[in-house]
């Protein structure tokens, strides 16, 4: 059961913020501020914008976490506040979470990468002595979770990274849904984080992934991904405990799938996409045609597009295939967040009961040949909803989320 | 469903497989040191790991020496040494892998290419995947043709533990049979100079790859060791690690309903107060620092591989209980209790 959201993105921090973006089609793209710029011919990218970690932090000194754990950490005190309804009430959240056993599994593609570009350019000026103690204690990876534990004051949890690249964020979900169904622990923080870098932009720059100004995912003129950065965190408790606490119930993840394309380290491979879609539907018992709507992976780049929207035709047919749309358009690639913050949109749809837009959209690709709800949110009633993640290295990760019903 | 573990490698500053680490921890050998850079600096190298001469040269080019060791490891558990694949490893199998930053020098090669390049993004396009963290997982599967879950794991030296519970899950969730597990560390300038401004200086640097296979469900025979229990804490001071600890160790042994007096072995990853759990007792002491230096990342899991290399060098009729300790410095503590069947049981 999914009973609390927190957001920290490039269109709104904090559910609602977030939830009105997506509404409303929001565009998280601006020119780059986190890092210079010159020499590239473009700057656009979809940055978290006047993030200060002190608003959100109680605990921990900002100063002690790099970028992408502020982003994590303000994103589990979100989701607890989210979960606790009134913020009033967050602090027992809090009490009554600490008194149980949990996990915090939480996604990333680049971990503190924007720390290590930092201390290159120290070295690069003054020599590896140069380097700042403070900097280098901050990159390890397994920081982004454990610094939850440490702000929230858990100490009965397992506080794990899971750093698959960009299906980080459901590869967290997945792993945090399998522990709480198995019994193993009472909750589950999970989702994903990642910030910004010149490293990453450079990268996918070079790689020729990148739009110069807009993404547009499955449109005819589609010229690439914007990077992003943020974070998603999702609060999975079983159903007993959310009800023993009254909690608000948003969704619930009813199943999951994981593979790996093993052919080739950047390019997705259709066959092995669908495989892990249908993985997915089998673990969540549910049919193609219950699906009411896919959240693509839907980078923008020709070949993802292309090889997504062929998987998605495979497996639900060439008919009909559910509307399938591309947060990333007003989000950016947000990276290891992506899918958490993906699945959070899709939990906000069913939730609300509309499907977010697919902005930026002049002209579907036939070779696409998706309805990607453009432009404008639609009003609808879901009842299932899945959410795809394809990262490097061809590693598929592949979530449904599915409205929560009372038993009558 | 019960995790076993029936056969494992390693690559280390000891040498390449497991025979040659077994042999050094039946001996309780040390590594050698290397003279390394940063100059005069000294490490625990694995000896003789030129890339394209232990992986070949085709798709090593732009391969980084932490996936060349995954890579290398996983082949020794995917395929015997006839290049024949193993038949209880499909090509559904799972990869877990552990790592911390993957790459530091990586990660940071192409981060000074923005900024001494004439231009920004005038960086190395094929290099960029071995900027992100799971480059060597992604590569083991796509060198092996491990179609399965293909996951990288990081917790500072739990790293290993986290990584083999993972494991667990997805194998009694039923998402994989046959799992690969394990960890990844390499030494480089880059992460000397890193863990230099970080921390004291501690045990030397070491490098290398431990791995594990964990049988499928289906694959009754005993193995070489069985998975009680995996344990894990938070703890918020380094002042607190040792009572932490000592919280996971006694719920393993409750959930697994062995007593400690029957323990055989423990052996630490090398970090803070792990020497001190159940101080007293008379079990056999390991610690992976002692071995191949600071793995760092994979340092619980290479305490692992120790544990099972002094039992197949020390087999008794009786199934003994051995366990495996880590406690990282940013908080994460945990253990993972071993049973080892006795010499009868064992294939």
């Amino acid at each position: 059961m999914v009973t609390g959201l927190g957001v920290i993105s490039p269109i709104g921090v904090g559910l609602a913020a977030f939830a009105a973006g997506l509404r409303t089609g929001r565009s998280g793209a601006a020119p780059v501020r986190g890092f210079d710029t010159t020499g590239f011919e473009h700057d656009i990218a979809c940055e978290v914008p006047d993030f200060d970690a002190a608003d959100w932090l109680q605990e921990l000194d900002p100063a002690d976490l790099g970028r992408a754990s502020r982003f994590a950490v303000a994103a589990a005190r979100l989701a607890v506040a989210d979960a606790s309804g009134d913020p009033a009430a967050a602090e027992h959240t809090v009490a009554r979470l600490r008194s149980r056993h949990g996990l915090i599994a939480i996604g990333t593609t680049m971990g503190e990468s924007r720390d290590i570009d930092a201390l290159v350019a120290q070295e690069l000026a003054h020599g590896p002595a140069g380097m700042s103690p403070a900097l280098a204690r901050r990159i390890n990876a397994g920081r982004l979770s454990v610094s939850i534990a440490h702000e929230l004051g858990l100490t009965d949890v397992e506080p794990v990274t899971v750093p698959t690249a960009c299906a980080a964020g459901n590869y967290a979900i997945g792993h945090g849904y399998d522990a709480v169904r198995a019994g193993d622990v009472d909750f589950a923080l999970c989702g994903g984080a990642d910030a910004l870098c010149r490293k990453t932009f450079a990268g996918f720059y070079r790689l020729g992934a990148m739009a110069p100004d807009r993404c547009r995912p499955f449109d005819l003129d589609r010229r690439g991904m914007l990077t992003g950065e943020g974070a998603g965190v999702l609060l999975l408790e079983d159903l007993e405990s959310a009800r023993a606490r009254g909690a608000r119930i948003h969704a619930e993840v009813l199943g999951y799938g994981l593979n790996c394309d093993a052919a080739h380290p950047v390019a997705p491979d259709s066959d092995s996409v669908a495989r892990c879609m249908r993985l997915a539907l089998d673990d969540a018992n549910v049919e193609p045609e219950e699906v009411d709507l896919i959240s693509a992976h839907g980078t923008a780049t020709k070949a993802n597009d292309i090889a997504e929207a062929r998987a998605i035709r495979g497996v639900f047919g060439d008919a009909s295939p559910p509307r399938t749309v591309s947060m990333k358009s007003m989000l950016g690639h947000t990276l290891g967040a992506a899918s958490a913050l993906a699945a959070i949109g899709c939990v906000v749809a069913i939730g609300e009961g509309f499907i977010p837009p697919t902005i930026n959209h002049e002209e579907t690709d036939p070779e696409c040949g998706l309805d990607c709800v453009p432009n404008e949110a639609v009003e609808a009633d879901l009842r299932v909803v899945q959410n795809n993640a394809l990262a490097f290295g061809g590693n598929n990760a592949v979530l449904l989320l599915g409205r929560y019903e009372e038993p009558s | 469903m019960t995790t076993t573990i029936s056969d494992w490698s390693a690559i280390s500053a000891l040498g390449l497989g497991r025979p040659a680490f077994a042999a050094a921890v039946r001996a309780r050998g040390t590594a050698a040191e290397t003279a390394t850079p940063p100059d005069p600096g000294r490490a625990r190298l694995v000896p003789r790991f030129e890339i394209r001469e232990v992986l070949g040269r085709g798709g090593t080019r732009t391969m980084d020496r932490v996936t060349a060791l995954a890579v290398a490891t996983a082949g020794h558990l995917v395929g015997g040494t006839d290049g024949e694949r193993r038949a209880d490893v499909g090509n559904e199998a799972a990869l877990v892998l552990g790592t911390n930053i993957s790459s530091a020098k990586s990660s940071m090669d192409f981060a000074r290419d923005t900024l001494t390049q004439a231009k920004p993004f005038f960086v190395d396009a094929g290099r960029f995947p071995n900027a992100v963290l799971n480059c060597a997982a992604a590569q083991c599967g796509i060198r092996h043709t491990l179609r399965g879950p293909n996951a990288t794991i990081s917790g500072g030296r739990a790293t290993g533990l986290l990584a083999l519970n993972y494991a667990r899950r997805l194998q009694r969730s039923g998402r994989a049979g046959a799992v690969l597990c394990g960890a990844v560390e390499e030494f480089s300038a880059e992460r000397a100079w890193l863990e230099g401004a970080a921390a004291a200086p501690g045990a030397l640097l070491g490098e290398g790859c431990a791995m594990f296979l964990l049988a499928p469900e289906k694959d009754d025979r005993p193995g070489l060791a069985e998975v009680l229990a995996v344990e894990f804490s938070v703890c918020a001071e380094p002042a607190g690690a040792g009572a932490a600890l000592g919280t996971c160790v006694d719920r393993a042994f409750t959930a697994s309903g062995e007593s400690p007096a029957d323990l055989w072995a423990i052996a630490g990853s090398g970090g803070a107060a792990e020497d001190d759990v159940l101080a007293g007792h008379p079990a056999v002491r390991l610690r992976s620092t002692d071995l191949v230096g600071d793995t760092h990342a994979a340092s619980a899991a290479f305490a692992l591989a120790a544990v099972l290399a002094l039992a197949e060098s020390e087999r008794t009729g009786d199934a003994r209980t051995a366990l495996v300790t880590a406690v990282d410095r940013d908080g994460v503590v945990g253990c993972a209790l071993l049973r080892l069947p006795s010499a009868g049981d064992t294939r």
